[in-house]
């Protein structure tokens, strides 16, 4: 597997890395193109700005997220927190944005910092307190909540100003007729693709995931290694968070982030991340909230129930999964 | 560091006894919670009495929560990273095949509960068909099935709860009785915890303290291969914790629809849902999450530990910042927990 490629020099010998794009994301290109010709097909009104662009724009708070749930799970890790993770950020900047009217730099910045802190929380736990991830993310996960909660008041964060529209739905939020947001998440992944492909520091997280112990005798420093994976999540989360209140109306209620940290989990499987660790990509991650995010769009957009929508991500996961099961006991015969 | 590890071996002092063993500790912590509210409450701090009469009615909440509980201590112990997400959403969907079972088609009441289990069973069994036979990942497979139960359950009925007269009646079922004989001198006890809670506890307990199935489990989750080559039917036993589990999520689903007088679709998976919680029970239970470790008792005692914590706090607070705290004691227990589990490992070489 590529725990071998992870322990060599990478950066120089670029023979031993895998291919650029791996069979799972050639798999989803192709399921894509698929659903949404099926869709134009069917509904001809799909295949136009007005209904690809708010389904882009939904898309990148969850394909954001999913990058950095990517490393940890590469890792070996998980977080369950991030959807409570975004509760905390998003009525931190909304409420700023509203009593302190801040700018547009400012409440990113500063959610950014929030998510930045949490993910801390979540890193310093994980790495030195040597616990099981998911537990940690479970219990964090309420302590987040309890914050949010205690910020929230009482009910919701009324009158938001349209400061963060950049990253919206709107006019404002687009260049060219690309979203902003979409963009940001797209360069933020093609970064996210590279490091992790292309530096040192990125193989020592497949080296990590591959064999925590391997890659400690090898010299990785796995558990500032950890650390970093928590944060990089936490950063990423507050910039979804701003992401998520452009993306609302004026009102911002207690649900926000709620169930969001399945979605992503979700994402980041169906891009063919394997969650025991050790192997995984964030172009993968990227095609599998596009995907999800298509399927929503397509079930509303056909009439159906939304609520179909999930059972088809549950299908989708299997399917993708045991693609993938298939594939790694083919290599292992071969 | 022999010679630390010796000296603590000669001395078997309260604290390390506290510290390797669960269940000790969370009697201790269950007596701290209890004295810590009766204090409060003769100093008037409170905002209703924390006496005897309130702990009994707040063990409804226990029913539930110690059977899911029990549930995910049957999948954890199954090792491999046992675990199962979808519990809650098979308690929604269940919920709807008891709503339709009973409420609409009128059959009779053990037919129906009997069909409820059986449902649950075989949304169990889908995920241990997956996790054990297929070889995924129990995390992915149930993260899956979580979302496919909960969209059907949804979707069956047009996303409306089924409350037909005799599933309003069925509410009695959740009320307080006195108990015969020696009833009035402890207070009233809700029917739940005998009519279910107790059953389940007593024939879990029973499945893995006193059949060759539950050693199997324990063997498999403490060590897969060796059971393997022990020669152990390791898939078999692994997919039947998941069937038990999917079981046990089937009995729920009768107790929730009893307890709301009403089927709702959403029943086990609105807000954080039914999994979450029943995880937190079984990790604060001490069951191990790489499997093989983990008892009944602790399950049981965490469950006491957590309902009794919350039903205090719901006192101390006005309005719904009681529920808020909950959130920081739910938390704040767990990640201690954890805490506590990795200091135990490093420091005494693992609990039991």
């Amino acid at each position: 597997m590529s725990v071998t490629t992870a322990e060599k020099p990478a950066v120089r010998t670029t023979k031993v890395l895998p291919s650029p794009v791996t069979g799972q994301e050639i798999v989803l290109v192709g399921v894509i193109a698929i659903l949404w010709v099926a869709l134009w097909v069917s509904t001809p009104a799909f295949m136009t700005a007005g209904s690809i662009q708010p389904l882009l724009v939904a898309t990148a708070p969850v394909a954001l997220v999913g990058v950095g749930m990517t490393i940890v799970i590469i890792t070996g890790g998980i977080d369950v927190s991030v959807g409570a993770a975004i509760m905390v950020c998003s009525v931190l900047t909304a409420k700023l944005l509203v009593d302190a009217e801040v700018n547009l730099g400012v409440a990113v910045i500063v959610s950014v910092a929030a998510g930045g802190l949490l993910g801390l929380v979540n890193g310093v736990l994980i790495a030195y307190g040597r616990v099981h991830a998911i537990i940690i993310t479970f219990g964090t996960a309420n302590l987040f909540l309890f914050l949010g909660l205690q910020i929230f008041g009482s009910g919701t964060v009324n009158g938001i100003p349209g400061t963060l529209a950049f990253f919206g739905r709107g006019q404002d939020g687009r260049t060219f007729g690309v979203p902003h947001a979409f963009l940001i998440t797209l360069l933020i992944t093609a970064a996210a693709w590279w490091y992790l492909r292309h530096t040192a520091g990125g193989r020592h997280f497949f080296a990590i995931g591959g064999d925590a112990q391997a890659a400690r005798l090898a010299g990785v420093r796995v558990q500032r290694r950890v650390l970093l994976a928590y944060v990089l999540t936490g950063l990423l989360v507050g910039l979804a968070s701003c992401f998520v209140i452009a993306q609302g109306t004026s009102t911002l209620d207690q649900s926000v982030g709620s169930g969001k940290e399945l979605a992503v989990i979700a994402a980041v499987v169906i891009g063919g991340t394997s969650i025991m660790g050790g192997r995984g990509s964030v172009l993968g991650t990227l095609l599998g909230a596009l995907l999800v995010q298509s399927v929503a769009s397509g079930v509303t957009q056909l009439g159906w129930s939304s609520q179909l929508s999930d059972l088809f991500v549950g299908i989708f996961i299997i399917v993708a999964v045991g693609a993938d099961l298939l594939r790694a006991r083919a290599r292992r015969s071969r | 560091m022999t010679a630390t590890a010796e000296r603590v071996r000669q001395r078997p002092d309260v604290a390390r006894i506290l510290l390797t063993q669960r269940i000790p500790l969370l009697a201790v912590l269950i007596v701290l919670v209890v004295v810590t509210f009766f204090i409060n409450d003769a100093g008037g701090y409170l905002t209703a009495p924390y006496d005897f009469d309130y702990m009994s009615a707040a063990l409804i909440n226990a029913v539930p929560l110690a059977m899911l509980g029990l549930a995910e201590l049957l999948v954890i112990l199954s090792g491999r990273g046992g675990i199962d997400l979808s519990v809650g959403a098979i308690v929604s969907l269940s919920g709807m095949v008891f709503g339709f079972a009973y409420g609409e088609w009128a059959w009779p009441l053990w037919l129906a509960i009997l069909a409820t289990a059986g449902f649950g069973a075989l949304c169990g069994a889908v995920n241990g068909f997956l996790v054990s036979y297929i070889g995924f990942p129990a995390l992915i497979a149930t993260l899956a099935t979580f979302y496919a139960y909960k969209s059907i359950a949804i979707v069956i009925n047009n996303q409306q709860p089924i409350s037909t007269p005799p599933i309003q009646d069925l509410f009695s079922l959740s009320k307080s009785v006195e108990l015969p004989l020696f009833g009035q001198y402890i207070p009233d006890v809700p029917l739940g915890i005998f009519t279910f809670l107790l059953p389940t506890v007593v024939a879990v307990w029973l499945l893995l303290a006193r059949t060759a199935y539950g050693r199997r489990l324990y063997a498999i989750g403490t060590n897969d291969v060796a059971a393997r080559w022990s020669g152990l039917p390791v898939r078999d036993t692994r997919f039947k914790a998941y069937v038990y589990a999917g079981l046990i999520s089937g009995l729920v689903a009768v107790v929730t629809v009893a307890q709301f007088a009403s089927a709702r679709p959403d029943a086990g998976v609105s807000g954080s849902g039914m999994a979450l919680p029943a995880i937190t029970i079984a990790v604060l239970g001490g069951v191990a999450i790489t499997g093989g470790i983990g008892r009944v008792a602790g399950v049981v005692l965490a469950t006491l530990l957590i309902v009794w914590l919350n039903a205090g706090i719901l006192l101390a607070f006005v309005g719904n910042e009681g529920g808020q705290y909950q959130l920081l004691a739910l938390g704040t227990v767990l990640v201690f927990a954890a805490l506590l589990n990795g200091l135990t490992n490093r420091r005494y070489g693992g609990t039991s």
